[in-house]
């Protein structure tokens, strides 16, 4: 007898469980090269299947928790601004320190897609109206005003194409030896698990949260260190993927509700596995050529997205 | 297509012309990529926005009076310096600084052949873009045609002369050495060139069997994973660091093709992987001095000297 907390979500993980295996299993056999030589399936099949699922997973948590954090359905980390400082933050210190290692550029990242969260949050704080469509419209505002920054920046210094492969994300380079930063985001994303409740009680606003005894402040900074972590890994390492933390997490509360414990899970097996989903149709559809994966991503997510735009009641809102 | 409007004022223009006919110089045609552009006399002001056309003028002795700023060759660092007044970018020239120079003579061609329309209601201007059908072909047209308005034509043709020498021993040697591929890297990612391309020189003029058969003819070549290359096993990988070329400090190629999936490759294990010269290839490709170095470049790797 499963404990109350998971119970309805079972059936609905071990679904996703085999999904999620199966679709792993095709990440492994789908390629250009020959499957049966060892160095195909270690060096190449395997670190793409596990940076898939890596970043899937993170940024699909990423997402949820910046919806409980803005309270709002529609907010994830690229209609947040998250994402573009990011870039920015990757396309300053490219330029600032070429040959610094891939662990500083991270950090720099992660240090602009911080502040850029942090601004978007204060920008809400004090918007006097808060509905759930001009919540995600600021941040897609505030990450336009980035965003054109980066571009303007990288149209001086002759960068466009640079800040074209951390806008799209692609798979298509990962190798062992080249991927593993995306643990971290692995990592985080267990350590949002041990704050999901506090996470949930969070997304019940700032009143009701310290009402229960929550030290509203400190949770939020640390859900929002954790959101930027993740965007920053995933950017530095293989680029944006887009619309991923906003579906998915949609998509998870309509079957398993909002209870973040209860959900978490599930959110991360649903994200690795529509990213993997996406990146093997990349690579199939114009085999043996690739189509990077934001570009899937940007039409299966923006499809999804209008399905759950025109399907949703404004109970949930 | 021209509107009315321009046709017409090409017109009048031409009646004019005809009318003050008083030939103190004769007048030079320059034939070129649009049609053709009539000089009064041998220009002296010039204007380049083409870097192939800055390549090949300088390599036969033509000062130049303005350049776009931006990424040089080494070979054209020179061009850098103040006293060459910048004139804008490739992409956007600077039309009030072209416009207050009043050049005898504006060249564009490929990455500023879009602007050639704006320019020309400013100033003469000459397009030497390259044909994607016949880009060998083409680029030498523009090479007699610059020379011929300069007076340098025998300079000029000996150069070629060399240079077509040294396509036509790679030419023959070049099929039996093995299949290639033509690779760029940007950003840490890969894109494959095949015949037709723009980088199609190496399997057409040079004739390198290629590797891939499939590859189409686009500008930006296929994105691909490294496990393309593995799986077409060139013989030969040609390899343009675009970052090295624009003087971005990336991740140089080198680096990214040194994994366990190249390393498997013929091209790896005979020392086949060559790093072409990116100013040549991608900069001032088609240029004089360009197109003996990408010779050079190309006949050397095939004699084993590195």
């Amino acid at each position: 007898m499963a404990p109350p907390s998971l119970r309805g979500v079972l059936p609905v993980g071990l679904v996703l469980g085999l999904a999620l295996l199966v679709l792993a299993a095709a990440s492994l056999l789908v390629g250009v090269g020959d499957v049966g030589a060892p160095d195909i399936l270690l060096a190449s099949r395997v670190p793409r299947t596990l940076a898939l699922v890596l970043a899937g997973a993170g940024m699909a948590v990423a997402g949820v928790i910046m919806q409980l954090v803005a309270q709002n359905r529609f907010v994830e980390p690229s209609t947040a601004g998250t994402a573009e400082s990011a870039t920015l933050g990757m396309l300053l210190v490219t330029l600032l320190a070429p040959d610094a290692p891939v662990m500083v550029k991270m950090l720099a990242a992660t240090a602009s897609a911080l502040a850029g969260t942090i601004l978007f949050l204060r920008v809400l704080r004090a918007m006097p109206l808060r509905d759930r469509l001009t919540v995600p419209l600021v941040g897609i505002m505030l990450g336009g005003v980035v965003g054109s920054a980066s571009t303007f920046i990288a149209y001086r210094t002759d960068m466009l194409q640079f800040l074209g492969t951390w806008q799209a994300g692609d798979f298509s380079t990962v190798l062992r030896g080249r991927y593993e930063l995306l643990w971290l985001a692995a990592i985080l994303t267990l350590v949002a698990y041990g704050l999901a409740d506090r996470i949930t009680i969070a997304g019940l606003g700032r009143d009701a949260a310290i009402n229960l005894g929550l030290d509203h402040r400190r949770t939020v900074a640390g859900a929002v260190a954790i959101v930027a972590t993740i965007t920053a890994v995933t950017i530095a390492t293989v680029g944006a993927i887009p619309f991923l933390g906003l579906v998915v997490p949609n998509l998870v509360a309509m079957a398993a509700g909002d209870n973040l414990r209860r959900s978490l899970p599930l959110v991360a097996a649903s994200g690795a596995g529509l990213l993997l989903l996406c990146d093997v149709l990349g690579r199939v559809v114009r085999y043996p050529y690739e189509i990077p994966v934001g570009t899937v991503m940007g039409v299966v997510g923006s499809a999804l997205f209008l399905v759950l735009l025109l399907r949703r009641d404004s109970r949930h809102a | 297509m021209p509107s009315l409007k321009t046709t017409r004022r090409h017109l009048m223009a031409l009646l004019l012309a005809m009318l003050c006919a008083a030939p103190a110089t004769a007048e030079i045609v320059v034939q070129h990529t649009r049609g053709q552009t009539t000089l009064p006399a041998t220009p002296k002001k010039i204007v380049v926005f083409d870097l192939a056309a800055l390549d090949t003028l300088d390599a036969l002795g033509v000062p130049v009076f303005g350049v776009a700023a931006g990424a040089k060759p080494p070979s054209l660092a020179q061009y850098n310096a103040p006293r060459y007044r910048p004139m804008g970018t490739l992409w956007e020239p600077d039309y009030e600084a072209i416009n207050a120079a009043e050049p005898d003579l504006v060249v564009v061609g490929g990455r500023s052949g879009p602007r050639y329309e704006a320019l020309a209601k400013m100033a003469p201007t000459i397009d030497l873009s390259s044909d994607p059908a016949d880009p060998l072909g083409s680029e030498l047209r523009n090479i007699r045609s610059l020379a011929r308005l300069f007076g340098k034509e025998a300079e000029a043709e000996a150069r070629i002369g060399r240079i077509q020498v040294g396509i036509a021993s790679i030419h023959a040697r070049a099929p039996q050495a093995g299949t290639a591929l033509f690779v760029l890297s940007t950003g840490g990612r890969l894109s494959a060139f095949g015949p037709g391309s723009r980088f199609g020189l190496i399997h057409g003029a040079l004739g390198f069997r290629p590797a891939a058969t499939e590859l189409g003819a686009g500008i930006h070549g296929q994105p691909i994973a490294f496990e393309f290359i593995a799986r077409t096993d060139p013989d030969w990988l040609f390899v343009l660091d675009r970052d090295a070329a624009i003087g971005v400090r990336g991740q140089p190629a080198r680096q990214l093709l040194d994994n366990e999936l190249v390393r498997q490759t013929s091209a790896w294990r005979k020392g086949q992987v060559v790093s072409v010269d990116a100013a040549s290839w991608y900069l001032a490709a088609g240029g004089l001095r360009a197109l003996q170095t990408t010779v050079d470049q190309i006949a050397a790797a095939l004699d084993g000297r590195r």
